[in-house]
C-alpha cells in the first residue's frame, strides 16, 4: 500500500514538472500573441480590454525594421551557403581522415559553438579593423560564417556515422572513382544531415545578437539588433506584433525542417548533445 | 582505399576560411589585452611595452562579483533546467504517443528557433509588473520591488532556452537505455518511483552531466538575457565585455575579460565533458 | 589458366598479423571458398583482392596483370558485400546501371542488360523498386546481379548467405551456384560456414590464424584432412591419441589406451611417433556381430540423440573418452543408456594426424 502511495506521489511530481516545463515555455508566447492585438495605446494590465491591429500597422510602417530585415536576410543567406559548403566538405574530409590530429582538429573547428559569442564578436571587430575592414557587411558575414559553420559540420558528421562504409566501397568496386563515389553515393546519403545543418545555420545566423551587436554599424544592422535598439528606446507593443510574425516564421521553418530532414536529425547526437 | 589527396582537398577550404576567422580574432584579442589602457582612448597604447595590468585589475573584488553572479545564476538555471527537462525527455521517449512525440519535439526545436529577443520580450511581458503572472515572484516569497526580481527574471529567461536544449540532449540519453531493464526492475518488485530513480535516472547520470555542461556553457556566455531583464541589477561577464566596447571604450580591459571568459568556457566545456566521458566510459557510450 | 594468382601475401594491422604468407590460384570458371573461423584472415584476403587493402608484401595477379598499384575502381572485380550495400537512394535498376555507367558500357545497352540480368537472377519486374522494399533473399540476388552485369573477371562474395534465415539459405545456395555457373564466372566465396563452402565451392581454401591450412576439394577436405584443425573444423570427429609404429606394407599400428588400432598409411601422413586418430562419427559403427571390423572398442552407452534423419549415440570408452557414432534413423533399436556396446571401424575409416596440442 505504501508502494502505491509513493508511486502516486511520484506521478504527481513528474506531471507537475512536465506542466511547469510547458507552462514556462508556452504561456509567454500566448501572452505575446494576445498583447499584439491590444487596442490600448500604452502597456496596461493583462488582459487587454479591446483588440485592434494598430501595432501591426505601426510595425509595418516602420522602415527601420525593413532595413534590418534586408540586412539579416542577406547576411544569413550568404553565411548559410558558405557554411554549408565548408561544413559539409570538412565533415566528409574528417570522416575519411586517418591522421592523428583528427580529433583535435574537429574540436577546434567546433569550438565557435563553445566560445562565448561576445568574445568572438569583439575579437572579429578588432581583427577586421586591423585588416582594414571597417564596413558592417563584410564584418557581419565573417562573424556569421564562423558561428554557423560548426552546426553544418556537426549534423553532417552525425549523419555520416550512420552510413556504412560498404556503400562507398561498393561504388569503388563498381568502377566509380573516389570523388564520384562521394558525390553520387555518400553525399546523397548524408543529405538529411546537411539540410538540417543548413537550416540550423540559417536560424542561428538570423537570431544572433551577441556577434551582430559588435559588427553592425549605423547603416548596416541586422533585425535583432534593430529590435534590441527599439526595445531599449521605448518598450511598446510593436515588438509583440513582430513576435507573432517571428512565431509564424518559426513554425514555417520547423515544418520545412521536418519535411526536408526529419525532426530527429536535431535530437540526441544531431545538433545538440556532444 | 583512402586517398589522402582527396581527403585533404575536402578539408582545405574549411581550414583556410575558418582557422583564420577563429584564431585571427583570438590573437588580436590576446595582443590587445596586453596593451596598457590610456583613459579617453578607445584602443590600447601601441607604443608602450606590453603589460599584464589589465588582467591584474580583473582580480579586484568589484569584478569578482560579476564572475560570481554569472556562475551562480548560470548554475541555478542549469539545475532547474535539468530538473524540468529530464521528465520532459523521459515523457517523450517512454510515454508519449508517436504523434505527441512529434509535436513535443517540434515544439522544443521551435522554442530554440524562435528569436531569443522575442522570447525574452514575451517573458518580461508575462512575468513583469503588469503581466498575468506578475504574482509568480510573490509565490516564491520575493517582494516585487526587490532586486531579486531581476535575478528571477534572468533565471526564467535562461531557463527558457536551457530547458529545451537540455531536453533534446537527454532524449538521446534515455533512448539508449534498454526499456527491458525498467520492466525487469518492476517485475522484481520495485515500485515505479524506485525504478525511475534507481534504474532510469541512475543510468542517465553521464547524459545528465553532459547535458548540464552544455546548458551551463550556454548560460554563462549569455548577453541578451541580463541585458533585457537584468534591470542593471544582474550583469554577466558578457555584459561587462559589451560595456567595455560600447560605453566605456576600454578595449584592452574588454579584451582581457574576453580572454578570461573564453578560457573559462573552453575549460568548463572540454575539461568537464572529457572528465564525464572518461569517468563513465561504459554508460556514456 | 589461372584467373587469380596470389603469391606470398602478407598483411598485418599493427602487431596483429591478419594474413601470413597466403599463396593460391583460382582457375577460370572455378568457384573457390575461403573458409575459416572469424579472424582467420579470409575477409582481409578478399579485401586485398578487391583492392581495399594493400598487402604488406606479396603479389596479386588478376588475368595475368599485377594489381599492385591498382585502386579498386580499376580492377574488374565484382563484389557482393555481406550487407549487400545496395544504394538505398537508388532504384534496383539504378543500382544495376551504376557499374555499367562507370565501366563505360554504351548507353543504349544499359537498359536491356539491366532487364536481362534481372531475368537471369529470376527477379523480373523489380527494377523500379527501392532496395528496402525487397526481401533479404531478393536483395541478395540484386546484389549478385549488380556485380555480375559488368562481366567481371572474378566475383568476390563476402559471407553471401549470413544475413538470411536457415531455410532460405539452403535454397539460395543452390541458386547462387546455378547463377554463377550460368555466367561461367570465376568466383571466390568467403564464409565461416563449412556447409556453405562445401555446397558452393569446387575447391576450398581452409584458413586459420592468417595461414592456409589446406587447399582441397570439399570431399577430400572432409575425408582426408591434413591437420587436426582441418579435421576439427570440418564436420564432427572422434579423437583417439596414440603412438604409431609401422607394420607390413602400407599398414600401421597405433597403440592407444583402448587397444591397438590398425590403420592404413597414406601419403603425407606421419610414419611413426605420437599421433591423433580422427574417426568420423558415421564411420564408427555399433557392431552387431555379423561383420568383424578391424578394430573393436568396448564402451558404455550414455545417451541417444535423434537428429532428424540420423541417430547419434554418445558412449564412453574405457579410458573415459566420450565418442559419438552416427547411424541412419531407420527404426533400429538403440542401446539403452548404461548398457555395454561394441564399437568398431576399419583401417580406412580413420585418418592419422600428427599429434598436436592444438585440437
Amino acid at each position: 500500500m505504501t508502494k502505491r502511495l509513493a508511486d502516486a506521489l511520484f506521478g504527481s511530481v513528474y506531471y507537475l514538472f512536465l506542466a511547469s516545463f510547458i507552462g514556462f515555455s508556452a504561456i509567454p508566447v500566448v501572452v505575446a500573441i494576445v498583447l499584439s492585438f491590444d487596442a490600448r495605446s500604452f502597456i496596461g494590465p493583462f488582459p487587454p480590454t479591446a483588440f485592434s491591429l494598430q501595432w501591426y500597422e505601426k510595425f509595418l510602417a516602420d522602415d527601420y525594421y525593413y532595413q534590418g530585415l534586408a540586412t539579416s536576410l542577406l547576411v544569413s543567406a550568404i553565411a548559410t551557403v558558405a557554411s554549408t559548403v565548408l561544413g559539409a566538405l570538412a565533415a566528409l574530409g574528417l570522416d575519411r581522415a586517418g591522421f592523428r590530429g583528427r580529433k583535435v582538429l574537429q574540436a577546434i573547428l567546433l569550438s565557435p559553438l563553445v566560445v562565448p559569442n561576445v568574445v568572438l564578436g569583439f575579437g572579429i571587430l578588432m581583427f577586421a579593423s586591423r585588416l582594414g575592414i571597417i564596413d558592417g557587411m563584410p564584418r557581419l558575414i565573417m562573424g556569421h560564417v564562423l558561428i554557423t559553420f560548426p552546426y553544418v559540420m556537426r549534423t553532417t558528421a552525425a549523419s555520416l556515422v550512420g552510413i556504412r562504409s560498404s556503400y562507398y566501397e561498393a561504388a569503388l568496386s563498381l568502377g566509380a572513382r573516389p570523388w564520384k563515389a562521394l558525390l553520387q553515393i555518400t553525399l546523397p546519403l548524408a543529405r538529411t544531415g546537411i539540410v538540417a545543418g543548413a537550416i540550423f545555420a540559417f536560424v542561428t545566423s538570423f537570431d544572433d545578437v551577441g556577434i551582430s551587436l559588435f559588427l553592425s554599424d549605423a547603416f548596416t544592422f541586422t533585425l535583432p539588433v534593430a529590435i534590441l535598439a527599439q526595445m531599449r528606446a521605448n518598450l511598446d507593443l510593436t515588438i509583440a506584433a513582430l513576435s507573432v510574425i517571428f512565431i509564424l516564421a518559426t513554425i514555417l521553418i520547423i515544418v520545412l525542417l521536418d519535411r526536408l530532414a526529419g525532426l530527429d536529425a536535431a535530437v540526441g547526437r544531431g545538433v545538440y548533445g556532444r | 582505399m583512402k586517398r589522402p589527396g582527396l581527403t585533404a582537398s575536402m578539408l582545405w577550404p574549411a581550414l583556410i576560411v575558418i582557422l583564420p576567422l577563429l584564431f585571427g580574432p583570438l590573437l588580436v584579442l590576446l595582443h590587445e589585452s596586453l596593451k596598457p589602457h590610456i583613459a579617453g582612448r578607445v584602443g590600447g597604447d601601441a607604443t608602450s611595452a606590453l603589460t599584464l595590468e589589465n588582467y591584474a585589475l580583473l582580480a579586484g573584488p568589484e569584478y569578482a562579483q560579476y564572475f560570481l553572479d554569472t556562475f551562480r545564476i548560470g548554475l541555478i538555471s542549469t539545475v532547474l533546467a535539468l530538473m524540468l527537462g529530464y521528465p520532459m525527455a523521459h515523457f517523450i521517449v517512454r510515454r508519449a504517443s508517436p504523434i505527441m512525440r512529434r509535436i513535443l519535439i517540434a515544439s522544443l526545436i521551435g522554442t530554440l528557433f524562435l528569436s531569443l529577443i522575442v522570447r525574452i520580450y514575451a517573458i518580461s511581458m508575462t512575468f513583469g509588473s503588469l503581466g498575468p503572472l506578475a504574482g509568480f515572484s510573490r509565490l516564491l516569497g520575493i517582494a516585487p520591488t526587490s532586486p531579486s526580481v531581476a535575478e528571477l527574471m534572468v533565471v526564467l529567461g535562461l531557463l527558457n532556452t536551457t530547458m529545451p536544449l537540455v531536453a533534446l540532449t537527454l532524449i538521446g540519453t534515455i533512448q539508449n537505455i534498454n526499456p527491458r531493464l525498467e520492466d525487469a526492475a518492476l517485475s522484481l518488485g520495485a515500485p515505479h518511483w524506485k525504478t525511475f530513480v534507481q534504474i532510469t535516472l541512475a543510468m542517465s547520470v553521464p547524459g545528465i552531466l553532459s547535458a548540464g555542461i552544455i546548458g551551463y556553457a550556454f548560460c554563462i556566455s549569455n548577453l541578451v538575457v541580463p541585458m533585457l531583464v537584468g534591470r542593471g541589477f544582474v550583469l554577466f561577464v558578457s555584459n561587462l565585455i559589451y560595456f567595455r566596447f560600447s560605453e566605456v571604450a576600454n578595449f584592452p580591459s574588454g579584451a582581457a575579460l574576453s580572454i578570461v571568459m573564453m578560457v573559462i568556457s573552453l575549460g568548463i566545456f572540454y575539461g568537464l565533458l572529457h572528465l564525464v566521458r572518461t569517468q563513465w566510459q561504459e554508460a556514456g557510450k | 589458366m589461372a584467373v587469380l594468382d596470389l603469391q606470398h601475401i602478407r598483411k598485418s594491422f599493427g602487431s596483429f598479423t591478419a594474413v601470413d604468407d597466403v599463396t593460391f590460384e583460382v582457375n577460370k570458371g572455378e568457384i573457390v571458398a575461403l573458409l575459416g573461423p572469424s579472424g582467420c584472415g579470409k575477409t582481409t584476403t578478399l579485401r586485398m583482392i578487391a583492392g581495399f587493402e594493400r598487402p604488406d608484401s606479396g603479389r596479386i595477379f588478376i588475368g595475368g596483370a599485377d594489381m599492385e598499384l591498382r585502386p579498386p575502381y580499376e580492377r574488374n572485380v565484382g563484389l557482393v558485400f555481406q550487407d549487400y550495400a545496395l544504394f538505398p537512394h537508388m532504384t534496383v535498376a539504378e543500382n544495376i546501371a551504376f557499374g555499367m555507367k562507370n565501366r563505360g558500357t554504351p548507353k543504349n545497352e544499359i537498359a536491356p542488360r539491366t532487364l536481362e540480368v534481372l531475368q537471369q537472377v529470376q527477379l523480373p519486374g523489380v527494377e523500379n523498386r527501392r532496395p528496402h522494399a525487397l526481401s533479404g533473399g531478393q536483395q541478395q540476388r540484386v546484389a549478385l546481379a549488380r556485380a555480375l552485369v559488368t562481366r567481371p573477371d572474378i566475383m568476390l562474395l563476402d559471407e553471401p548467405l549470413s544475413n538470411l534465415d536457415a531455410k532460405l539459405r539452403l535454397q539460395l545456395r543452390r541458386e547462387i551456384r546455378t547463377i554463377l555457373a550460368s555466367f561461367e564466372c570465376t568466383s571466390i566465396i568467403v564464409t565461416h560456414d563449412q556447409e556453405e563452402a562445401m555446397g558452393l565451392a569446387d575447391r576450398i581454401v581452409l584458413m586459420n590464424r592468417g595461414r592456409i591450412e589446406q587447399i582441397d576439394t570439399p570431399a577430400r577436405l572432409y575425408q582426408s584432412p591434413k591437420t587436426l584443425f582441418a579435421a576439427d573444423f570440418i564436420g564432427h570427429a572422434n579423437w583417439i591419441h596414440g603412438t604409431l609404429s609401422k607394420a607390413a606394407g602400407d599398414a600401421g599400428i597405433v597403440a592407444t589406451p583402448v587397444g591397438d588400432v590398425r590403420v592404413t598409411m597414406r601419403q603425407g601422413s606421419p610414419e611413426q611417433g605420437p599421433v591423433t586418430l580422427c574417426i568420423r562419427p558415421e564411420r564408427l559403427a555399433i557392431t552387431d556381430g555379423t561383420v568383424e571390423p578391424a578394430t573393436r572398442m568396448q564402451a558404455i552407452a550414455e545417451s541417444v540423440d535423434i537428429v532428424g534423419a540420423d541417430v547419434r549415440l554418445w558412449s564412453r570408452l574405457k579410458d573415459g573418452t566420450l565418442v559419438q557414432s552416427l547411424d541412419k534413423n531407420i527404426g533400429r533399436a538403440m542401446p539403452q543408456p548404461g548398457s555395454e556396446v561394441m564399437l568398431g571401424f576399419g583401417p580406412d575409416d580413420c585418418v592419422v594426424l600428427p599429434a598436436s596440442d592444438a585440437a
